[in-house]
């Protein structure tokens, strides 16, 4: 597309080829900043590309920003939680505003996040770092006493999660003792959380000079398995309650623009539960079933809410209204095989002749022996359904789990 | 046309049509999208668009679908960078293993093509690369090969691999067919068979299965074949009733006992009208065994009347009337029919006066099987009956078509090559090979005087040996793939290509010591050229050698174009003549191992099996374009004459042809100044 020399100059962080392609179709320029394996491609197919090797942060990450900034890029996005605070640094640079950096150090560890958000009167569940076994198993007992259970009686799960890895990535269900020998010593420290009996659900709020320019609440059928937008409309009674929820958010992170994807519970009783969130792109291709039933490219309004020269209005010409524009339900169901020894892929012939089915990324086998799933989100692929019913949706993928994908 | 299963359809037709145009719609939306993707974001585009259609195709009725929207799939960039987007160059054979492919990407695609190339031979769609008539051309051809997938169900290996997959290739199948009529379909069939036929074969099973297609296809009343299909009269008589007492194909024990109450007039009729059967089409019905072994307790003269002999024939018969006796009792049977032409052959070739030829048949008599070779052979052809006899079948066909031997879809042409070569020029070896292999599993063959074991070399050049081989082939090909990689391996670190020392002493000592390589090992540039043609004219070219017709089969090696006349790979085939063909151009006759000689290697090079003066199973060209397709020969050193003093308008000619084909990108630097190079006019 025509790139209009008025309008912001983009830096993408991290390779990820929807987003080229979405930056490809708007009116910005824009570069990818990626490493150097991304280079040839990126001759081959003619896209802007300076190179970077996102490790730690260390003594030459100026240099990326003082590269990016005599290219005259505007602003940097984030696209994978690795890159969020690289995006922290270089917009601390590019945009003059070094408390960017700050807040990105504050939105990529998970327990600093949610100290945050308790000082910003957000409700959080019973959280505590763990280093070692012992403080696992310290913490499950803990909490399980406090919900006076007696001996014999089942545990409440916890929740483990590393500090700074992105959703899914490494989150563990922790229900006995025994179970916290599984837990490789390299992935502490970890992040643990009481398990909140109720309804989770994510959100994507699309925010421009500090004001919610568009928010999606996105229902998970089960948690790491299935998830559509938009929420059905029992969830979505209390969109007044949830937009006044990342009201507090905005504030408490002091988050003047961009995407943010938190995530919540609802339980019984209504009360929110913050559980953590993320600056940048959700995962589960959500931002693919936000284009599925509204027509517009997430990506695009990543890149208009972060640059600097966008104005409201045209912020608010972009964005179609919530639930009224959407054109129905998308959902989709990641695939983890059910057997232990597969030898193909088989799409179930009740899924495929199913009106809701649309399309699959699924692929055969390359193994036969398969792990025993130790995390969420360690999906094999996602199947995408469309339809008008938010209920008959919800049913259809809580009845995928027991379907075999792989036989 | 009205079949009664479409009018079943119509019955379920409101449910199933509103799924198909759903369906419809998805498909829409997933070829937007990619149409809509830039180059680079298409590839992430093209799984949803290959399974949407997946889907439509399965519908009753989506093919027809898909075909509307054939020009739409192409320019949303479904074929891009693949080999279906320069549809000109499709082979039809390699239509079936697409089809028959596990991978629902490759059958869709496959699918997809065929209905554009439906849409465009029906002048619906303009195509830039390919006219109506080539399209046409094209799938009534692979409609022919694939004719199994109009009238079969899918069979137990294939809903085995392909699941419900397996109704895509039906489905396509039945639409093209309505779309561009049976008729062209059964003519063109009938057409490639004979094609075939001429060629004479050993292996008939894909042929026979051919014409069974055939004669299912006329017995239907709802095929409609208007008036095509006449030619297929002899084929489908040949097999399943070419005689007057087995007409009805009455069944193999009816036509036995009839046989009985027959007097010799009666009898000297059957043996007839097999024999000009069998001679007509290299096919043998499962009645002429019967009759055979009947003939056995007559006199000798209905035998040779019903093998079809000539005087040569006949002679060898009566001179070894015993062995003959033995090797029908011991190899002809319902079940192994194409043992009578073979015998027939070898009779007819005389290389029964051969010393060791007859007692090494003996020999093959009585040989005893190893398990191993027992084991191949029952799982390669059934147990029907015994491997023995099966075994017994293919020395006789061997020995009776040495140009018959083909390699199956395995990478072995040197080894099909070494057996041709060897039934052809030394039938008694080749017997002793059979022996070794199947008996002791086990061939030793001397590399330079250093023995080669068969059980102790590690790997041959096949990675897989497959099933689809003659009886011989099937157990002697491992062990010569085995030791003609091991020979490739001890010439490690020679300099050059090591055909040179390989196949004099692989294939036997008539091969030419004297060995000219066009092709510089090191960089794949061409070298020498105008030496090596010199040489090659003057070695093999009557007008050059002193009217030398060759002497003994000389192995060489050719660079394969596709009928674009781009390098396919290098081949082994042997040269076993060079003389004037009917019209007076000098032409070389060539053994081909590949299963099918005919072949169109572009730039106006096509192959001929028949019609240029061809024996039957030999390959011909004019000796230009051989030339110009030729890397590798083998001369005798000792009858090296001078280079031949060919006119260079010739040389430019043949030249001419190897820098449009194989040779483009092989050009060294300092030839591009004299030559204007491969973008030059044809």
């Amino acid at each position: 597309m025509k790139k209009d020399p008025n309008k912001g100059y983009i830096a993408l962080l991290g390779w990820s080829l929807n987003a080229i392609e979405a930056a490809e179709n708007f009116d910005r320029r824009y570069v990818v900043v990626a490493p150097e394996w991304a280079e040839e491609y990126c001759q081959k197919h003619d896209i802007p590309y300076v190179p970077w090797n996102f490790e730690r942060l260390n003594d030459r990450s100026l240099e990326i920003a003082h590269t990016l900034q005599e290219m005259k890029v505007d602003v940097a996005i984030p696209l994978f939680e690795e890159t969020v605070e690289w995006a922290g640094a270089i917009n601390s640079v590019l945009l003059d505003n070094p408390r960017l950096y700050g807040q990105s150090l504050l939105l990529r560890d998970k327990a600093l996040m949610k100290r945050r958000a308790q000082l910003g009167g957000i409700r959080v569940g019973i959280f505590e770092e763990a280093h070692d076994k012992e403080d696992v198993v310290r913490f499950l007992k803990r909490v399980n006493q406090t919900l006076l259970k007696l001996d014999g009686d089942p545990n409440d799960p916890i929740h483990l999660k590393a500090f700074d890895k992105a959703g899914c990535l490494g989150h563990r269900v922790i229900r006995t003792p025994d179970e916290v020998d599984t837990i490789p010593d390299e992935e502490f420290p970890v992040l643990m959380e009481s398990h909140l009996d109720g309804w989770e659900f994510a959100v994507e709020a699309w925010i421009h000079d500090g004001k919610i320019a568009f928010l999606n609440i996105s229902e998970y059928v089960t948690l790491g398995y299935s998830v559509f937008v938009p929420a059905s409309p029992e969830l979505e009674q209390y969109r007044p309650q949830i937009t006044a929820q990342i009201e507090k958010l905005i504030k408490a992170f002091d988050i003047e623009f961009g995407l943010i994807h938190p995530e919540y519970f609802v339980t019984s009783d209504g009360e929110m539960y913050f559980g953590e969130v993320a600056y940048r792109p959700p995962g589960f291709k959500v931002f693919e079933l936000l284009e599925r039933v509204y027509g517009f490219n997430a990506y695009q309004a990543s890149m208009l809410v972060f640059d600097p020269k966008s104005t409201p209005e045209e912020v608010a010409a972009f964005f179609p209204q919530e639930i009224v524009d959407a054109d129905g339900f998308a959902g989709c169901f990641g695939v983890y095989p059910r057997r232990r020894v597969v030898s193909k892929l088989e799409i179930p012939e009740e899924v495929e002749d199913d009106p809701y089915f649309e399309s699959h990324e699924l692929t055969p086998p390359v193994e036969e022996t398969v792990t025993k799933r130790t995390a969420f989100g360690t999906h094999w692929g996602l199947v995408y359904f469309k339809g008008d019913e938010a209920a008959r949706m919800k049913e259809l993928l809580k009845h995928m789990e027991e379907l075999d994908f792989y036989v | 046309m009205t079949t009664h299963r479409q009018t079943q359809d119509t019955s379920a037709l409101p449910a199933a049509s509103e799924k198909l145009a759903g369906l419809c719609s998805k498909l829409d939306d997933a070829i937007t999208l990619l149409a809509d993707a830039r180059e680079f974001a298409k590839p992430g585009k093209l799984p949803r668009v290959l399974d949407t259609a997946r889907r439509v195709l399965l519908q009753e009725g989506g093919a027809a679908e898909v075909e509307r929207r054939s020009q739409v799939f192409e320019e949303a960039g479904v074929f891009l960078g693949s080999d279906w987007e320069t549809p000109q160059y499709l082979v039809p054979s390699l239509t079936t293993h697409a089809l028959k492919s596990p991978d629902p990407s490759m059958v869709v695609i496959e699918a997809l093509s065929e209905l554009r190339l439906l849409a465009v031979a029906k002048g619906e769609y303009l195509h830039p690369q390919i006219s109506a008539e080539q399209a046409h051309h094209y799938l009534t051809q692979v409609m022919a090969i694939n004719l199994w997938l109009l009238f079969g169900a899918p069979s137990e290996a294939e809903r085995e691999t392909q699941g419900r997959l397996a109704q895509i290739p039906r489905h396509l199948f039945r639409h093209l067919a309505e779309r561009i009529g049976y008729e062209h379909i059964i003519d063109r069939l009938i057409d490639e068979i004979w094609r075939i036929l001429q060629q004479r074969p050993i292996q008939v099973e894909p042929v026979k299965a051919m014409i069974t297609q055939i004669a299912i296809c006329q017995a239907n009343p709802e095929i409609d074949l208007g008036a095509s299909g006449q030619g297929a009269d002899r084929l489908v008589s040949s097999l399943y009733g070419p005689t007057r007492a087995c007409r009805e194909d009455p069944g193999v024990e009816a036509y036995r006992e009839r046989l009985a109450s027959m007097d010799s007039a009666a009898l000297q009729g059957e043996a007839t009208g097999f024999a000009r059967a069998m001679h007509d089409t290299g096919l043998v019905s499962p009645y002429h065994p019967v009759l055979l072994r009947h003939l056995l307790d007559y006199g000798d003269h209905l035998l040779a009347e019903a093998l079809g002999l000539s005087a040569t024939g006949r002679d060898c018969l009566l001179c070894y009337r015993e062995l003959v006796s033995a090797l029908i009792r011991g190899g002809v049977h319902p079940a192994t029919p194409q043992a009578v032409y073979g015998l027939a052959l070898l009779l007819e070739r005389g290389i029964l006066y051969q010393p060791p030829v007859a007692p090494a048949m003996w020999r093959q008599l009585g040989l005893t099987l190893s398990e191993w070779s027992q084991a191949r052979l029952n799982l390669a052809f059934g147990e029907a009956i015994s491997p023995r006899a099966r075994l017994l079948e293919g020395v006789l066909c061997m020995l009776g078509q040495p140009l018959g031997v083909g390699q199956g879809n395995n990478p072995t042409c040197q080894s099909a090559r070494a057996l041709s070569m060897w039934a052809y020029n030394d039938p008694d070896y080749l017997l002793q090979m059979v022996a070794w292999a199947a008996r002791d599993d086990e061939i030793i063959m001397h590399f330079e005087g250093q023995p080669i074991s068969s059980m102790a070399s590690s790997g041959g050049v096949a990675q897989a040996l497959r099933m689809d081989l003659d009886p011989v082939s099937l157990i002697v090909v491992p062990h010569l793939d085995r030791i003609y990689a091991e020979m490739g391996r001890r010439c490690i670190g020679r300099e050059g290509d090591p055909h040179r020392w390989v196949n004099p002493e692989f294939h036997g000592w008539w091969s030419g010591r004297g060995f000219r390589i066009n092709v510089d090992v090191a960089s794949g540039q061409l070298q020498e050229l105008d030496t090596f043609l010199r040489h090659f004219y003057a070695s093999y070219h009557p007008y050059y050698n002193g009217n030398q017709p060759l002497i003994h089969p000389q192995p060489a090696g050719i660079a394969v174009t596709d009928s674009a006349a781009r390098f396919i790979g290098w081949h082994a085939i042997t040269v076993l003549r060079v003389s004037l063909d009917p019209s007076d151009v000098m032409r070389v006759y060539f053994y081909n191992p590949n299963n099918d000689s005919g072949q169109d290697w572009g730039d106006g090079v096509k192959v001929s099996t028949a019609g240029c003066g061809e024996r039957a199973g030999e390959a011909s060209l004019p000796f230009e374009q051989f030339a110009s397709r030729l890397y590798i020969f083998h001369y005798d050193p000792l009858e090296r004459g001078e280079l031949a003093q060919i006119t260079q308008a010739e040389l430019d000619r043949v030249i001419g042809y190897i820098h449009r084909s194989w040779g483009a990108d092989r050009i060294p630097p300092t030839d591009l100044q004299a030559d204007a190079g491969p973008t030059g006019a044809p």
